[in-house]
């Protein structure tokens, strides 16, 4: 009974533990590599499942090459160019609103409890809350412009900053503080060179999950009632028919989305050195 | 980490360094709502080149003995005077090692040790870089300047924190459990060393701890806790003679008839507490 039950434990353990090792003794160029070898053959797959067997009919899902294809006339046609070109003036302004009421609102609310009582249940309601609710009311505020998606990327990416930083500054390690206080810091000193870097950590990770809400809040106002930016190109594509066009859109918006989580991954090495894992 | 023997002021020539006068700190437990005594009625007098060990079970008011002296915990009654004056929060005259190291995660090694001057204003001119090798060098950490905490074993973080409460030039250096967290092949060495340091600096020290041994190798007085509420059950001299190191003195007679004795005090103490715990 103990002998089997040690082998029905060990076993998937020991395969599992055997392909991790292998993955994690990998070069970054092996790694990459594999990632490569994965995606082919994905897409070869679906290729044959759609396009060659028909196993699937390509108007609901259609085939990558069909995807590139589509991809390709949304370039030639211009219209990928425009409607990205305002997706991104609306993504970034409203992520750099975010980001500067964010921050200070954030370390208040982390620094003091007073603020922390009184801001803190609204942040979270608000945060809780379907960004699509606030659609509505946005168009209502901000007209049929840029406005409401500048709106909903700043709602959607500010919360993530502001209660990530407020809980940085909350989690800061007492035994630092105290540190602190036995060589002398003022108060002030113990803000700037405590509570301040001990927040770092948690900006970035909450830098990372506001760039994915702030793509969801941009595409989710522009598919509603907008006519122009990535949403809604994706949505005319699709109202058309043309699926291989509304899956080249979302791919766009989806690299971006991935690809701005890397670039705010890339600034916390260069700029927090010590939160990069060790290696073990 | 080599260091040259200076001659150890004699203790007794003048009026204690540290004075602890009818100390008594106690808590409000906020959840349970009564009051919990952490020390009650401490007094010792601490002489200026002494090398006083705190011996203790876990939970016995010793580090709240510390952080009062060291002017973080404010006393419910008594006081605390270092010089003649009494504390009322932390000063230069005071460096903290800690036993969890307290790095900042974020400096490295040199920066960590810098800091110890930093918030006293004290990096103007150029001197200052000089003080921060040396005390980097002082504690083995050459080559290591540019590590940050993480990279290092806990022993080396433990030397950090060390050359950070040196290189502030404190009259007395308060230690609570710095080994503790260290482990045993590491720990073994850095006591050595630590006695070997102080013995060099002529630093006033007192060290707090749960290992015997310990309190007997470092200490020329051992302060024995005893818990429910913290209060000093008693003190005994070591007499024996520095420099010491680990294999030498762990032979000698009087060190075994010490360590029996603390054997005995500290084993009817954790019967007590478990008791107490129990209850």
């Amino acid at each position: 009974m103990s002998a089997m039950s040690a082998i029905f434990a060990s076993g998937p353990n020991i395969g599992r533990r055997g392909l991790a090792s292998w993955l994690a003794g990998l070069s970054a160029g092996g790694r990459a590599a594999v990632l490569a070898v994965e995606v082919l053959l994905l897409l070869v797959v679906w290729q044959l499942v759609v396009g060659v067997w028909g196993l699937v009919n390509p108007v609901f899902f259609p085939a990558p090459l069909d995807i590139a294809r589509g991809f390709g006339e949304l370039v030639a046609s211009g219209s990928l160019a425009a409607n990205a070109a305002i997706s991104l003036q609306a993504w970034l302004i409203g992520f750099a609103l975010a980001v500067v009421v964010g921050i200070p609102v954030g370390l208040l609310m982390g620094g003091s409890l007073p603020v922390d009582k009184v801001v803190g249940p609204i942040a979270w309601t608000i945060y809780a809350t379907p960004t699509i609710a606030y659609q509505p009311l946005s168009k209502a505020w901000f007209g049929f412009g840029i406005g409401p998606v500048i709106f909903l990327v700043t709602v959607s990416a500010l919360f993530p900053i502001l209660l990530n930083v407020a809980a940085g500054m909350r989690t800061t390690s007492p035994s630092l503080l105290r540190a602190g206080r036995v060589y002398g810091a003022s108060r002030f000193e113990l803000y700037r060179k405590v509570f301040l870097p001990s927040t770092v950590p948690f900006l970035f990770a909450g830098l990372r999950q506001a760039v994915v809400l702030a793509t969801i809040g941009m595409v989710v106002a522009e598919m509603t009632g907008s006519s122009s930016g990535m949403g809604a190109l994706i949505i005319k594509a699709a109202n058309t028919y043309q699926t291989d066009q509304a899956f080249a859109a979302i791919f766009v918006v989806v690299i971006w989305s991935v690809s701005m989580t890397q670039v705010v991954s890339l600034v916390e090495r260069w700029t927090a050195p010590w939160t990069r894992k060790a290696r073990r | 980490m080599t260091t040259t023997t200076i001659e150890r002021p004699e203790p007794g020539a003048s009026a204690p360094l540290i004075s602890v006068r009818n100390l008594t700190v106690s808590y409000n437990v906020a959840r349970t709502g009564k009051t919990l005594t952490a020390i009650e009625g401490v007094d010792l007098d601490v002489r200026e080149g002494e090398f006083v060990t705190v011996l203790g079970p876990s939970g016995c008011g010793k580090t709240t003995f510390m952080n009062v002296i060291a002017g973080l915990v404010k006393p419910t009654s008594g006081e605390v005077l270092v010089d003649g004056r009494p504390v009322t929060g932390p000063g230069p005259d005071r460096a903290v090692v800690f036993q969890d190291y307290a790095l900042l995660p974020w400096r490295t090694v040199f920066d960590n040790v810098k800091f110890g001057l930093e918030m006293q204003s004290r990096l103007k001119g150029d001197g200052w870089r000089d003080r921060v090798q040396e005390a980097v060098e002082l504690v083995g950490l050459k080559g290591f300047e540019s590590s940050y905490p993480r990279e290092l074993s806990g022993g080396m973080q433990q030397r950090v924190g060390l050359a950070r409460a040196i290189v502030a030039e404190p009259r007395i250096l308060l230690m609570d459990e710095p080994l503790g967290a260290v482990d045993a092949l590491t720990r073994e060495v850095m006591r050595d060393e630590i006695e070997k340091l102080i013995a060099a600096t002529g630093k006033t020290v007192l060290f707090i701890t749960h290992s015997i041994e310990e309190a007997i190798l470092l200490g020329d007085r051992i302060v024995v806790f005893k818990s429910h509420p913290g209060a000093i059950k008693e003190v005994i001299e070591t007499g024996l003679e520095r420099p010491r190191s680990e294999r030498s003195v762990q032979s000698e007679p009087r060190f075994l008839e010490l360590r029996d004795h603390l054997w005995e005090a500290l084993q009817h103490e954790a019967t007590a507490a478990a008791r107490v715990a129990g209850s």
